[in-house]
């Protein structure tokens, strides 16, 4: 009872710290609202540290004593704590999702914020994706904007020379972004470490200056989207349901809600399956894997599947939502961001991601008013968290064995 | 036939820029099995902390290029040097037990603090800027081949460099340490090796020859621009583990490939030279996929 | 919270004594590869609010709102949206990438946001569309190359090779070029697409040394204009330099020194060292002591916010109003020459300025050493 009030509060508190956010447009009350989840983010991990050692105190066996705030911890077994029960868990989602739509609602007129909530919300669901191959297979990949561009071009291109229903062509986004992902498939799967890290480097440097140099597929002057549809639903007009007005971008705001949810269960059932055990056991020790008689390829090959194929659905997606692509939105320098995400999320915890994605892509619009000195500010910011907090924000809970 | 000439000589002063950084890599890899992805920007940061001396010593009124090719050097090396020894204190030792993806992203990213910092704080460093010809530009002319004085200079001082540090690796009571630490660093803190001081020594080395390559890369071009690091930083990179990460020859071997990989697919292939990078790339993935562990290899066992 | 709310009142309070603000947006590249001219572009359009500001005469209190677009679509388009739907900002100055300005014309034509164009060149940004939101000051890259052709026909240069970034800047002004050199008796020896952060062109160069053309001509901007020219003369290249509008600028000539010397360009716009008022603007330019160069296209962005202020005089600062006032505007002076804008919004009678290097300044070529035949071009 009492946790369920507690994520009912929290939901709360975050929802209308979303909202208060996107809304501010004082550089005060950025400041202000910026510092003061500083201040309680540090206070909420102290409290909870301190509750956790004292839990841990009191079952004394000293037997599943986490190991330090190192940085190890993101590497090491994630082996206690199934986290809560999961009807509770379950209830915790519903009360976030709800907070979330409400902040939507609350902003409906506001354009602005809504195409910033939409934004943050694909992030969420193309770092789901990345999430199954960096935190649970432990598969690298620096391409990720390009598979997000490889989804987004799919969906332009399709829109344009078919008359294909647009749900479909966000999952053949998807199926290409994965389609393409299979010319890796090789180098990645024979190497490890720095050496899978360089082929997708490579793939990412690569694609970029294909989109380029090639103009079949618009060159750098880039493609123009169709207005996204789904049956009667067009999704670039206005909203008026009698009284209620909208902006278009809530219809947006709400299918990416459904389609993170949607991921999001689907991510958190790949984890807590035998397959998220195999995937474990493949990124924390290759041999031992093997000696369980746990194919490596097949896992590794289903999880770098799997995460081009949300990724790829994320980029169509985004692709819709913009209404225009080109090479720039797929350069190197997003799959960082992609990834920084991750790290500053956590590995391997999609809750995390959620909070990680807004910062990643709110506070720097935010800053705005620094103007060019944003980015360098920013990058700062994200060498300052990686080295004071290594293993991100809200890392990856361990798994309890029952 | 004089054409191939030229190409020669241009891939071969890009290969040495390559294996001048690659090495670095490599270097760093060695003793700390991390990537530090700043070493581009350093390259960039000694070129531009070359071209504050020149700019100051031409202030004062010295005129002689042999003075001033000698300013500009030592200010670029000990910039850099500084700057590998903060890299490695401030950000690269703290994380280093961190998956190494943490230390790359963290590399990366300070690599773009300090970018940025050229950008917004060089007077107006968002352009490129004029880096001066200190080498005489005399040069020779074989039908269609121009032999540039200045080019051979660079070209054998870079081997110099190279060769020296090899010495320096292999002959050396420093080079021991280093190789001692890289191959057990258990091992070779027990045996009284101080390890913080070989990381930071190594950390200086590697960037001091990335500074070597930033000037480089100014006199041969005349223009370093705060970009410049970027792709050079990617490029030495991918041509440190094309060779197999941790071996000098490797990383020296892979740049020069890199080099010629970008000529041949900006010349000999029958498509825009635009392509030549997609090329490029294109064959480094390919070579890493059949040499998971580099053309060279690196030392692999499964369990150390 | 109390302090705060104070704040807020007394500040609302002193705003409502002095003259009603209005708020106008600035997007362009203030990060990255571009941010040069992007930054170049934010101080003129600062100079020209901050003018209007302490002329006493002004009706209204402007205030520029800067944004970074990233030259990227998609943050193009989040900041427009921001501009846009954003009720108390009534205009936008906007752009210079050209795939940002296509990304955004259609949120500018939903929001209803009356926006000019300052520095983007791709033809289609006014004409693929017809809405009535977008202006653009500058000419397109079809009045800049067809001037460039007629040039370089005239002047004898008949083998060119091309070289472009694979940027849409680049590789528009290349498809412009080449059409219309054909057409006045050119030739194309060979064409070659380069990226925007490539630094060693010395494949590329070997290659046209072996065409021996006449001249090289050079779609892109300074930071590759500039490496190719050095490199050019690395491999003993003897061929005149013919750039864009992306290489005209000081840092041009500072990249290179003697080398920049004889190197000709063009840009839309009449030259602002040739107008009165272009030179005052440069002069208060410096004075304002800006750490960036105005760039090829400051003087745009300081007279397209000009216009906007002038119409706004005029309409008051209601969208709407200023959309129909701009479709009237007709033979306005302006530090870029005369603007009249056409049905969708463009500039029609945009000058071409061609320029040469000459003792380390672009100079027009008409006052040039070169056109009174006291210097030559290369190989001429």
């Amino acid at each position: 009872m009492k946790g369920t009030l507690w994520a009912a509060l929290s939901a709360f508190a975050a929802g209308a710290f979303a909202y208060l956010l996107l809304r501010a447009e004082s550089q005060t009350a950025i400041a202000v609202l910026l510092a003061g989840a500083s201040v309680v983010a540090v206070v909420a991990a102290r409290v909870r540290k301190r509750s956790a050692l004292r839990k841990t105190a009191a079952t004394a066996g000293g037997a599943a004593s986490r190991p330090t705030a190192t940085a190890d911890s993101a590497a090491s077994l994630p082996a206690a704590r199934t986290a809560e029960p999961a009807s509770r868990e379950r209830m915790a989602l519903a009360l976030f999702v709800a907070a979330m739509v409400a902040v939507a609602l609350l902003l409906r007129e506001d354009d602005f914020a809504l195409l910033l909530v939409a934004r943050v919300l694909i992030a969420i669901i193309a770092c789901l994706g990345l999430n199954v191959q960096f935190g649970y297979a432990g598969v690298v990949n620096f391409a990720g904007a390009s598979f997000f561009g490889v989804g987004g071009y799919t969906a332009a291109v399709l829109s344009h020379s078919t008359h294909w229903p647009h749900l479909l062509l966000l999952f053949i986004g998807g199926v290409a972004a994965a389609g393409a992902g299979s010319l890796l498939l090789l180098p990645v799967l024979r190497t490890r470490g720095h050496y899978a890290a360089l082929v997708t480097i490579a793939f990412a440097l690569l694609f970029r200056t294909f989109l380029e140099v090639n103009d079949a597929l618009g060159g750098p002057q880039g493609l123009k989207l169709k207005e996204m549809t789904m049956g009667p639903l067009h999704f670039n007009d206005p909203i008026e349901l009698g009284a209620f007005e909208g902006s278009f971008y809530l219809r947006y705001v709400l299918f990416a809600v459904l389609l993170a949810v949607l991921f999001y269960l689907l991510v958190q059932r790949v984890e807590r399956s035998f397959i998220g055990v195999a995937l474990d056991a493949v990124r924390l020790d290759e041999i031992a894997a093997r000696c369980f008689g746990l194919s490596l390829a097949r896992w590794k090959i289903a999880a770098f599947t799997l995460g081009n194929f949300v990724v790829g659905v994320a980029g169509a997606l985004s692709a819709f939502l913009v209404g225009f692509i080109a090479p720039n939105n797929y350069a190197f320098s997003e799959s960082l961001l992609f990834v920084a995400i991750l790290l500053l999320g956590g590995m391997g915890n999609p809750r995390g991601l959620a909070v990680a994605a807004a910062i990643v892509i709110v506070v720097p619009e935010k800053l705005q008013v620094i103007q060019e000195y944003r980015f360098l500010l920013f990058s700062a910011l994200v060498v300052a968290v990686l080295v004071f907090k290594p293993a991100g924000l809200l890392p990856r809970p361990m798994r309890r064995l029952p | 036939m004089s054409l191939i000439g030229q190409y020669l000589m241009n891939g071969a002063m890009l290969g040495m820029m390559y294996a001048l950084v690659a090495v670095g890599f490599s270097l760093f890899f060695g003793v700390l099995d991390v990537i530090q992805f700043s070493h581009g920007d350093v390259v960039a940061a000694g070129a531009f902390a070359g071209l504050i001396a020149w700019k100051g010593l031409t202030a004062l009124g010295v005129q002689a290029p042999a003075l001033l090719l000698l300013g500009v050097l030592a200010a670029a090396g000990i910039a850099t040097a500084l700057l590998g020894v903060v890299f490695a204190r401030y950000v690269v030792m703290p994380v280093r037990s961190a998956p190494a993806l943490n230390v790359l992203l963290v590399t990366l990213m300070a690599g773009t603090v300090l970018r940025e910092c050229i950008r917004l704080f060089y007077p107006s460093g968002s352009q490129p800027q004029r880096f001066p010809a200190l080498l005489p530009s005399t040069g020779w002319d074989f039908g269609g081949f121009h032999l540039r004085f200045d080019n051979v200079i660079l070209l054998t001082s870079g081997a110099l460099l190279i060769a020296a540090t090899h010495v320096l690796i292999t002959r050396t009571r420093l080079g021991l340490a280093i190789r001692a630490v890289a191959q057990d660093e258990e091992t070779a803190r027990i045996m009284g090796i101080d390890l913080k001081r070989v990381v930071l020594i190594t950390f200086a080395l590697g960037s001091v020859l990335a500074a070597f390559a930033g000037v480089m890369d100014g006199l041969y071009y005349n223009e370093v621009f705060f970009e410049m690091g970027l792709l050079l930083g990617v490029i030495g990179f991918a041509a440190a583990i094309l060779g197999g990460l941790g071996n000098l020859y490797g990383a020296i071997f892979g740049g020069f490939l890199f080099a010629a990989l970008q000529t041949i697919g900006a010349v000999a292939l029958p498509f825009a030279s635009a392509y030549k990078d997609v090329f490029a790339f294109g064959v480094v993935i390919l070579l890493i996929a059949i040499r998971p562990t580099g053309l060279i290899g690196e030392r692999a066992s499964e369990r150390a | 919270m109390k302090i705060f709310v104070a704040a807020v009142i007394a500040l609302s309070s002193l705003a409502a004594q002095a003259k009603d603000t209005v708020r106008i947006a600035f997007i362009g590249p203030l990060t990255g590869g571009n941010s040069a001219i992007g930054l170049g572009g934010r101080n003129s359009a600062d100079l020209a609010v901050r003018q209007r500001n302490a002329n006493g005469k002004a009706k209204y209190q402007y205030e520029l709102v800067v944004m970074d677009d990233e030259c990227k679509p998609d943050a193009g388009v989040q900041v427009a949206t921001k501009a846009g739907s954003d009720r108390t900002i009534v205009a936008g100055v906007t752009h210079y990438c050209s795939v940002v300005a296509m990304a955004t014309v259609d949120t500018f034509h939903r929001f209803g946001l009356p926006t000019i164009v300052w520095g983007a060149v791709l033809p289609d940004i006014t004409y693929a569309n017809d809405y009535k939101e977008i202006h653009r000051v500058n000419g397109t890259m079809i009045n800049q190359n067809e001037s460039n052709a007629k040039f370089m026909s005239e002047h004898g240069f008949k083998n060119i090779a091309v070289i472009h970034d694979t940027t849409d800047y680049g590789k528009g002004h290349d498809k412009y070029f080449t059409q219309f050199i054909g057409k006045d008796g050119g030739k194309i020896a060979g064409d070659f697409g380069v990226t925007a952060d490539q630094q060693d062109f010395t494949a590329e160069l070997t290659q046209i040394k072996g065409l021996n053309p006449d001249a090289i001509y050079f779609g892109g901007l300074t930071p590759i204009g500039v490496r190719i020219r050095a490199q050019m003369d690395k491999l003993g290249i003897k061929a005149q330099f013919d750039g864009t509008s992306g290489i005209v600028n000081d840092d041009f000539i500072k990249a290179l020194g003697p080398l920049a010397e004889g190197t000709v360009a063009f840009r839309e716009g009449a030259s602002a060292e040739k107008l009165p008022r272009g030179k005052e603007f440069l002069e208060a330019y410096n004075k304002q002591g800006y750490t960036n160069p105005p760039e090829a296209y400051g003087p745009f962005a300081y007279a397209a916010a000009g216009l906007l202020m002038d119409t706004i005089e005029k309409s008051g600062p209601d969208r709407k109003k200023i959309i129909a006032e701009l479709a009237k505007v007709k033979d306005r002076d302006s530090i870029v020459g005369t603007i009249t804008f056409d049905d969708h919004g463009q500039n029609t009678v945009p000058v071409i300025t061609k320029y040469v290097v000459q003792d380390g300044k672009w100079v027009a070529w008409e006052d040039s050493d070169y056109a009174r035949g006291k210097r030559k071009l290369i190989g001429k």
